[in-house]
């Protein structure tokens, strides 16, 4: 098990650099100019120099690479962790990731969790009566679901529930500008209240965390209730569920072993589709401002802001790498097939 | 002195039955599958219940559980089981007494278990259901039984995993789950089918012991009529969810009243093929070998060892053996689909082995073959006509037609494609594919093992007609002794990689002489219940399982697990030995007793000459 | 297994299946088909049949749609050919255009480069895995590392990136899907090429004296290019939703060119203040669209697996 980890872990190293290495080169090879966009199109020949000269574009790229890795002496670079400074904001990058990953991770994984929750169940008791009314009802409904325009859905919501019912509040970001944000020891808003002792923050950040959530939960039920479902009609359907029936276990003990065999299957797609929407929170975040990482991405890209852009996608990537990891991990304890 | 009156007795009370069936009725939204099925099944009994797929007998199996596949449903009729209406039970009573009065046995043993669960863990649950056992001690009486089931390392083999154990063990656990609680009446459903005909037997020799010793009683669901025959005391045959036969083994072997039956029966009763006199020589193989390196652990697995084989004009070699034996990879070699590592095929007068790519091209029409799985042998896209073309040189519908024709198809057949035939007819259209190119020789790979006992028959007979018709040879590769036995004129046995014993057809099915082929055609179950497996002696039985091709021992790969081995077996490859009959032995003890040698013989691997005893 | 159980067994799975998947399934499957017939025929045509021109702003500024209780009257009207206003069945948009032509015209941005990437890709990636399935090992491990590597950058932001600094046109927005759907069908291919090598029919055209070639082009090739064509009905699909989005946050089509995220996003801020109809109709547009799509793939998966 040992050996595995570490082998996943070496490729998935390798893995990011040939990314960071890939991005690094795209982006410098399309025609889009960053410069021009920072001076803007009437700029003198002596200012483009010179701000090209101060965004480090006028060297040779290969020596732009070793800074930006930071395998030049006296250069800070990906080696050590530093991811360069944005050329919007002048900060840091990584202190603007980190300020704006938590925020999507905290949306992220409460959708998630919250899908799980309402969608296992749900597929199950569907498999339960395959071809019955309350499968066919949702087998249709799991197919809308997942093929829904998000985006849409989360102003659709808004239209409803803000400004028809009145029960959500305005989608401004992630508090009421009135209050001011719990001291922040994760980024996450729920965490760090609760951590504060802060129930005002708390209840505002998840009355604010509504809406977003529930568009995200709404489209991903769709395919995880699909995945489950057939799951489920597979083990249920299975000589060994009989076999266990012909045996005379108790039906608790059957759907014990016939949850098992149903969900660990699913692990490692349950790793796929988080890590799918975790570069995909773009959407969601634009629609409720709430200054995530996906906003930041595209405040970058638009900007041309090349370290921000290479940092975002390394970051994603990695972490998306790690939770593949995770769970493959999870499922290889738990699946005795993938032992050999 | 006079006689004294003989006393009256009274008539001898039968035990009443352990199952007593009445007018059980099963449907599926309307179409029925079991219909107003009675039988009963008396202590002590091993009743066998036989009949064509798609007949109700899974059905009825689960049935007589109060069970039935979604969406399926219990329509009506009583189950006594000692007595009490299982069907009238609330479910709490009748998931009580499956597996503690009732147990169940099913084919796909591995399927049957559940794979994220240690196989232990599993016979545990099922005690535990039943018997007031804490944890410890269910796991201890697992381990119990596996081992009175003959596992060797029982407690090794219950901590693993369903996809770590061979079929056979597979099928061990299930019975260990099914009688563990002691119930009285066992439901068999083609508890073998998959299984090597050597472990089949040793698994059916145990079964009918322990039921015979508890004097429960076992149901026994299957198509092999050879397994009836030897196993069972009463036959009852199923035809559309009806019982049409009931009788007593004998009786019905020798007048089977039902149509199937009757079909099933009329090959066993067949003539044996007549082999040509004096064949010409057609292929001859000289020390064929092939070995497969494994991926990963870098061992070699040795498929094929110096296989030599002779196939005549017009005649039929049967290759038999069971799983590892090799004798499929044979085929494959000879057909060049593999290359093979060292030897020759000389075919018509030339090695296909070494064959240009061009000579190969034309030389490969002469031999052709047809598969195992019927389907997977033909392009789920090309239509029958569009296949049996690409056989032909120039695709003519009128050859088709005639292709069709000859191997009893409706020539309109040609317009479908092969997803809408059955099984039977889609092997005919492989076989039809097979002699469009005229071949000289046919490579059978299991033709028939995919198929339904009755479309077996129906195969059979059309090989053994297209042979008297056409003249071409078979090598016909197969594990099912029956079907050998109907077609070939003579037979080689492979083990292991080797050939270890070929000679006619008489010569090895009535007197083998290697302890392996003895131990084989020994567990070969014939549809004949003169010469009942159950009730004789087992002599000839081989211990244990077979050995993975994996690491070979030294000697003689049969020697850990041979009754007759000596000292040198262990030590020494065995060679082959010609006897003075034609026929060919691997084993030095045999062929010491038969006089071809009087000591050791020596360089392994090359056939010897007779040496006459002094 | 078996023939008898198997062949019980398959017998009640195929009634399973039937009795779980007919009465929806083949509902769904025609409508799905309906829809994307639509949408084939609107990416062709759209542009000409409008009712308005899409490119002249006009000063009917934010005109709400008909009411309810109006349009009996009005479908009336249009129906008898009587002579009446220009109607605007969806309303107007902040720029004073019609939101009805407009949704009809946007499938010849939307549809047209989500097929164009789609046909890019599947003919790509299909080709690239068959030389991955029947090259030597090497080098088909060495594609399906490449192949890998394409698909572990995150989709969306990498699309953001790509068509944003190669210049916002439908050229690089065809070019960037491409791009990043071509490794799902490598994938797909290469393991249906791997599967089929070992089939039967196979070997047996090997034993009849086909050349290597004429397997490969006449016996894998066409069975391992169907479950790739199911996969692009959803993935078609996806990229719908995938183009919109793009849009919907600049990163795409470029305005005034009629597109559905694009129009969503323009009417994005008057749904807090209750105009509802600029972004409303374009949403219900992809809704119905993409869903049209996935049920279409979704019934041809189902008749494949028969």
């Amino acid at each position: 098990m040992l050996s595995f980890i570490a082998r996943r872990l070496a490729t998935s190293l390798v893995q990011l650099l040939g990314l960071a290495l890939v991005v690094f080169f795209a982006i410098r090879m399309l025609p889009a100019d960053p410069v021009a966009r920072l001076v803007g199109q009437n700029a003198s020949p002596e200012a483009y120099a010179s701000s090209k000269h101060a965004l480090g574009l006028d060297r040779p790229v290969l020596v732009q690479l070793g800074d930006y890795l930071g395998v030049i002496p006296g250069a800070h670079g990906l080696l050590e962790g530093d991811l360069g400074r944005s050329w919007v904001s002048g900060d840091p990058v990584a202190s603007d990731i980190g300020r704006t990953l938590p925020v999507t991770i905290e949306l992220i994984t409460i959708s998630f969790v919250l899908a799980f929750f309402i969608s296992v169940p749900l597929g199950m008791l569907c498999a339960l009566r395959p071809g019955g009314i309350a499968d066919r009802l949702t087998f249709s409904y799991s197919l809308f679901a997942g093929s829904q325009p998000e985006f849409w859905w989360g102003l659709l919501f808004i239209f409803v529930f803000f400004a028809v019912l009145g029960w959500a509040p305005p989608p401004l970001g992630r508090l009421d500008p009135m209050l001011s944000p719990p001291h922040a020891v994760t980024g996450f808003i729920t965490v760090d209240s609760l951590l504060a002792g802060n129930m005002i923050t708390l209840r505002d950040g998840v009355h604010h965390l509504m809406l977003p959530v529930l568009t995200k939960v709404f489209v991903l039920s769709g395919p995880i209730v699909k995945m489950v479902r057939q799951n489920m009609v597979r083990v249920l359907g299975s000589d060994y569920v009989l076999y266990a029936q012909a045996s005379g276990l108790s039906p608790s003990r059957i759907a014990t072993i016939a949850l098992k065999n149903a969900l660990v299957p699913a692990l490692t797609l349950l790793g796929v589709l988080y890590g799918y929407i975790l570069g995909g929170a773009v959407l969601i975040e634009t629609v409720f401002s709430l200054g995530g990482i996906g906003q930041y991405a595209v405040r970058s890209v638009l900007a041309f802001d090349y370290p921000a852009i290479q940092a975002v996608v390394l970051v994603i990537a990695a972490i998306s790498l790690f939770v593949y990891l995770a769970l493959d991990v999870v499922h290889a304890l738990l699946d005795p097939r993938l032992h050999a | 002195m006079p006689s004294e009156a003989a006393p009256i007795l009274p008539p001898p009370i039968l035990p009443p039955p352990i199952l007593s069936v009445r007018d059980l009725s099963v449907g599926f939204r309307g179409v029925p599958a079991v219909r107003d099925v009675s039988f009963d099944i008396a202590p002590g009994e091993i009743v066998g219940l036989t009949g064509d797929s798609g007949s109700g007998k899974s059905t009825l199996g689960l049935a007589l559980l109060g069970l039935v596949r979604q969406p399926g449903r219990i329509l009506g009729g009583s189950v006594m089981i000692e007595g009490v209406d299982l069907l009238r039970l609330p479910e709490a009573a009748r998931r009580a007494r499956r597996g503690s009065q009732i147990g169940l046995i099913v084919q796909n043993p591995r399927g049957s278990l559940s794979p994220l669960h240690t196989v232990g863990g599993q016979i545990r649950s099922v005690l535990r259901a039943h018997l007031k056992l804490s944890s410890v001690q269910a796991a201890a009486r697992a381990v119990g039984l596996l081992r009175q089931l003959g596992l060797n390392d029982p407690e090794r083999r219950a901590g693993s995993y369903p996809h770590e154990i061979s079929g056979g063990m597979a099928q061990r656990v299930l019975i260990a789950m099914a009688t563990g609680a002691g119930p009285r009446l066992l439901v068999a459903d083609e508890p073998t089918s998959g299984l090597d005909v050597t472990i089949q037997a040793q698994f059916l020799d145990e079964l009918a012991r322990t039921s015979r010793a508890a004097g429960s009683a076992v149901l026994l669901m299957t198509q092999d009529l050879g397994i009836i025959a030897n196993y069972c005391d009463r036959v009852l045959v199923m035809q559309d969810g009806r019982i049409v036969a009931s009788d007593r083994t004998a009786a019905f072997f020798a007048d089977p009243k039902d149509s199937y039956s009757r079909t099933l029966l009329s090959l066993a009763y067949a003539p044996p093929p007549v082999p040509p006199v004096a064949p010409a020589e057609l292929l001859a193989v000289r020390g064929l070998s092939k070995h497969f390196r494994l991926r990963g652990s870098g061992k070699t697995l040795q498929a094929v060892d110096r296989v030599d084989l002779t196939i005549g004009r017009g005649e039929t070699l049967g290759l038999v053996g069971e799983s590892g034996s090799g004798k499929t990879t044979v085929g494959r070699c000879v057909l060049r689909l593999l290359d093979a590592d060292a030897g020759e095929v000389v075919f018509e007068g030339k090695d296909l082995l070494r064959a240009m790519p061009r000579d190969l091209r034309v030389m490969r029409r002469r031999i052709q073959i047809v598969f195992q799985d019927p389907l997977d042998a033909l392009d789920p896209r090309w239509t029958v006509s569009r296949i049996l073309g690409e056989a032909l040189l120039r695709p003519d519908p009128r050859r088709i037609a005639e292709l069709l024709t000859l191997v009893g198809l409706d020539p309109a057949v040609a317009r479908l494609r092969p997803r809408g035939l059955s099984a039977g007819a889609q092997q005919r259209v492989g076989i039809a594919r097979a002699i469009a190119a005229e071949p000289a020789l046919i490579v059978l790979d299991e033709p028939t093992s995919a198929l339904t006992p009755m479309a077996r028959v129906g195969i059979v007979a059309l090989l053994r007609e297209l042979q008297a018709r056409l003249g071409m040879s078979y090598l016909f590769i197969s594990h099912d002794l029956n079907t050998v036995e109907q077609l070939s004129h003579r037979v080689a046995v492979m083990y292991l990689g080797q050939i270890v014993e070929l000679g006619t057809r008489e010569q090895v099915f009535n007197a083998p002489r290697h302890p392996y082929a003895k131990a084989l055609l020994a567990a070969h179950l014939a549809p004949d219940p003169s010469h009942r497996r159950v009730d004789g002696v087992q002599a000839a039985v081989l211990a244990g399982e077979i050995p993975s091709p994996i690491d070979l021992p030294p000697g003689c790969y049969l020697a850990g697990r041979c009754p007759v081995a000596i000292e040198s077996c262990h030590t020494t490859q065995q060679p082959l030995y010609a006897f003075a009959d034609g026929g060919q032995v691997r084993c030095t003890p045999a062929a010491v007793r038969a006089g071809v040698i009087q000591r050791q013989a020596d360089p392994p691997g090359r056939v010897l000459s007779n040496t006459v005893a002094a | 297994m078996s023939d008898s159980a198997q062949i019980e067994t398959a017998l009640l799975d195929l009634d399973l299946q039937a009795h779980t998947a007919r009465p929806v399934t083949d509902l769904l499957f025609r409508l799905g088909g309906a829809i994307v017939l639509a949408s084939l025929v609107l990416m062709l045509v759209g542009p000409w049949i409008t009712p308005f021109d899409v490119g002249r702003p006009s000063d009917d500024i934010m005109v709400p749609p008909p009411d309810l209780a109006d349009l009996p009257h009005l479908l009336g009207q249009v129906f008898t050919g009587a002579p009446h206003d220009p109607i605007h069945w969806f309303g107007t948009d902040g720029a004073g255009l019609d939101v009805f032509s407009r949704v009809l015209a946007a499938p010849r941005a939307d549809v047209a480069i989500a097929v164009g990437a789609n046909l890019f890709s599947l003919i790509t990636g299909s080709l690239i895995g068959l030389l991955a399935g029947t090259a030597r090992t090497w080098l088909g491990a060495l594609v399906m590392r490449i192949s890998d590597l394409v698909q572990s950058f995150p989709v969306f932001i990498t699309g953001m990136i790509l068509v944003t600094l190669a210049g916002r046109s439908n050229a690089t927005i065809v070019v960037t899907l491409a791009l990043l759907y071509t490794p799902i069908y490598v994938r797909l291919t290469r393991s249906e090429v791997l599967t089929q090598r070992n089939r039967g029919f196979i070997d047996a055209a090997r034993v009849l004296g086909k050349s290597e070639a004429f397997i490969a082009l006449r016996h894998v090739l066409p069975n391992a290019l169907a479950p790739a064509m199911i996969q692009a009905s959803v993935t078609i699909g996806f990229a719908i939703l995938m183009t919109a989005g793009l849009s919907f946050v600049g990163a795409g089509v470029r305005p005034p060119t009629p597109e559905w995220g694009l129009m969503i996003a323009a009417g994005a801020d008057g749904i807090v203040q209750g105009e509802w109809w600029p972004s409303v109709f374009p949403g219900i547009a992809i809704s119905i669209t993409v869903f049209g799509y996935a049920a279409f793939g979704n019934g041809l998966e189902r008749r494949h697996a028969k």
